[in-house]
């Protein structure tokens, strides 16, 4: 079947393609996004129900291997020492998220210049600065203004409580002299644009039935549908095609019933973050692009970054009441942000304090801790636990390496036939000393804060959130996928916008800054629509 | 050799082995898992896991075919010690059956209103009441600001 065609289609409705869509809407031209999952509704969270914890395993897992929905494709995860995960649905894996909000530091976006690793982006911290301001009012960012380790920003509302768990935590970071800082979170801490403020319910890993924590299907996507965006869901792109003088053409797609149809455009976006974007353009193969699409630098598909996650958790005496109150959204720490020598690393990590488990989390961290047997001391042991955790992650920056990759798997398809992704990924040397030393950190952090005893994971393998570097910003088309204004090198009408743009990962959570990445190419294409596809 | 069967779908094995694995406290404010109702639950779980499914229900049929040998009414028949010494017995070349009982049973524990009640928690979902939580703490606030960098 073929469709209306359209001036822009944006593939993706999660964090990127939705603030790009509401961005790109400004140029007056029919904007279409197609989306794989469906429109989320807040009643059918699992926080509605006693067994949210359950069902944070199940259908509402991080892992799409896990939950097996119609809306996912399954991921080759067999030679990852991390598992991937993501969400797929309007809003995308914002549905899922913490919510904590760190954007990269000035320093992340040369860390060639700073460090002599990895690669320079080729636009700066300044240039993305009044996209990352704009993604906060969008979004309804709470925090502190004034954090030393980044330039000055204002979120537009104070910060969320730190609770008895941050306040704690807090006071082992003051005790050793550390930096910290409440952190920017995507979360309300006061009512805003229509969105109560948050009443702490908990588990916003498995969606906000609240509303409270932003996700961009009740941030962005209104906002966009009332400029006249379409949104088509259960649609899943199998490749993007392409005309005879080699520029993208459309996609075809499947819809929800799985019939196919061609829709045509005159501008392609690509916004599946850092696997979902590779596994399209490998599979746009065609004769001008046989090694798939926008890939004559060989680098789709390569570079990919993950964040290795170490985990310390304390157990204290006093109960803490920590599974209450935003789970992600307490502190960060950049103690350790920036290279020191003396380490034995180069570049560093942040720390995200987050709050206690519930019930049936502590159960079984205590079960695989050892901590909590089953039998007659089950409920003695559990009793010391609950209640009485608190938890420090060490966000480790990933190094770019090229033989850390997202292909196609040779036998692995998605329910439509299409090929799925396989990740190959190592953790590296600077990374598992990087984790080490999180933990050895993180430890002295919470016996500073009065933790009686501390349990630590050197490497959490479910931990596969960001997902970046795929398809690599850059001026040389040798050496990049896309260009600084996040244009495809190869294909003048294709444009990414979502983590796989990445040049390097940084040490903290990347949303804020895909946002404004989005933002910034959106506003990029708006600005020079007259030049957009001549000769670089 | 008494013939098993089907562990997971034999109610009374499966309470008796849920109770042994989360006994009452000695209080009685929490109950034992057994008497709860949860079996049918933790069966389908185990049964719907295409990974731990198999592994978790051939161990069960192992502890459940063990406790027919030893006592006509299987494990219910058995004292919580006996019970507790032939489960380890039975899986302590196999821990990971165990893992894979606990992954499905505690879920479905916790989130039993009796059993919140008894853990110090509201019976009730997260939502739509919500918590309080304790605000930051002031002299913490004093010396971030003492520390912002300036606008």
């Amino acid at each position: 079947m073929q469709n209306e065609p359209v001036g822009v289609l944006v593939i993706g409705a999660g964090a990127s393609g939705a603030a790009f869509a509401w961005s790109i809407a400004d140029i007056g031209t029919s904007v279409l996004c197609l989306d794989q999952g469906p429109w989320m509704k807040q009643q059918d969270y699992p926080s509605n129900g006693l067994d949210w914890e359950a069902r944070g395993m199940a259908d509402y897992s991080p892992s799409p291997n896990v939950r097996s929905l119609s809306a996912d494709y399954p991921v080759n995860e067999q030679d990852s020492e991390i598992s991937p995960l993501m969400f797929n649905a309007v809003g995308g894996s914002t549905i899922l998220w913490a919510a904590h909000f760190p954007r990269l530091t000035p320093r992340d976006f040369r860390t060639k210049t700073e460090d002599g690793v990895g690669e320079d982006w080729p636009i700066d911290y300044e240039t993305l600065e009044p996209y990352f301001s704009l993604n906060d009012r969008m979004m309804g960012v709470s925090g502190l203004a004034g954090d030393p380790a980044y330039p000055y920003h204002e979120p537009p509302l104070p910060p969320l409580p730190l609770g008895k768990t941050g306040n704690t935590l807090a006071s082992g970071f003051e005790k050793l002299g550390w930096h910290w800082w409440p952190s920017d979170s995507a979360i309300l801490s006061r009512e805003y644009e229509g969105r109560a403020a948050c009443i702490n319910l908990g588990p916003c890993l498995t969606g906000c039935a609240q509303g409270a924590k932003a996700s961009t299907d009740i941030t962005y996507w209104p906002a966009a549908q009332r400029k006249g965006v379409q949104l088509r869901t259960g649609c899943r792109v199998r490749e993007i095609t392409i005309r005879p003088d080699g520029m993208a053409d459309g996609v075809f797609y499947y819809d929800a019933e799985g019939q196919l149809h061609e829709q045509k455009a005159e501008i392609v976006v690509l916004a599946c973050n850092g696997i979902g974007t590779p596994r399209l353009l490998l599979n746009s193969k065609s004769s001008h692009h046989p090694d798939g699409l926008a890939n004559s630098s060989g680098l789709v598909g390569r570079n990919l970054m993950f964040h290795p996650y170490a985990m310390v958790t304390g157990i204290f005496e006093e109960p803490l009441h920590g599974r209450r109150g935003p789970v992600g959204c307490s502190f960060w720490s950049h103690q350790f942000y920036r290279t020191d020598h003396s380490r034995g690393f180069v570049r560093g990590y942040s720390f995200e304090a987050v709050r206690g488990f519930g019930p049936a989390q502590t159960a079984l961290f205590g079960m695989v801790q050892g901590l909590v047997p089953w039998g007659e001391d089950h409920h003695r042991e559990f009793a010391r636990l609950y209640d009485h955790t608190a938890t420090l992650l060490g966000i480790t920056e990933d190094l770019a390496d090229e033989t850390n990759t997202v292909t196609l798997d040779p036998e692995l398809t998605d329910a439509h036939g299409i090929p799925a992704p396989k990740i190959t990924y190592r953790i590296s040397d600077n990374s598992r000393k990087m984790l080490a030393h999180a933990v050895e950190r993180g430890t002295e952090a919470l016996k500073a804060a009065g933790a009686a005893e501390t349990v630590a994971m050197p490497l959490v393998r479910e931990a596969g959130w960001h997902l970046m570097g795929t398809a690599r910003m850059g001026r040389d088309p040798r050496t990049s996928v896309v260009n600084e204004r996040g244009q495809a090198h190869d294909v003048k009408n294709l444009f990414i916008v979502d983590g796989s743009i990445f040049v390097s990962a940084g040490g903290v959570n990347p949303t804020s800054t895909i946002q404004a990445l989005a933002l910034y190419v959106a506003d990029g294409i708006k600005k020079n629509l007259a030049t957009l596809f001549d000769p670089a | 050799m008494t013939e098993s069967r089907n562990a997971l779908n034999d109610l009374d094995f499966m309470d008796a082995l849920l109770d042994l694995v989360i006994p009452p406290n000695a209080s009685g404010s929490l109950p034992g898992a057994g008497g709860l109702g949860l079996s049918s639950a933790v069966t389908a779980g185990i049964e719907g896991d295409p990974l731990l499914g198999p592994m978790v229900g051939g161990g069960l049929e192992a502890i459940q075919e063990a406790a027919l040998s030893e006592n006509p009414q299987g494990l219910s028949g058995m004292t919580r010690e006996a019970g507790e010494q032939l489960v380890e017995t039975t899986l302590s070349t196999n821990p990971f059956v165990m893992m894979g009982l606990l992954r499905y049973l505690y879920p479905a524990y916790y989130a039993h209103p009796r059993v919140l009640e008894g853990i110090g928690e509201p019976p009730r979902p997260p939502f739509p009441e919500g918590f309080e939580i304790e605000a930051t703490d002031p002299r913490l606030l004093e010396k971030l600001h003492a520390r912002r960098r300036a606008g």
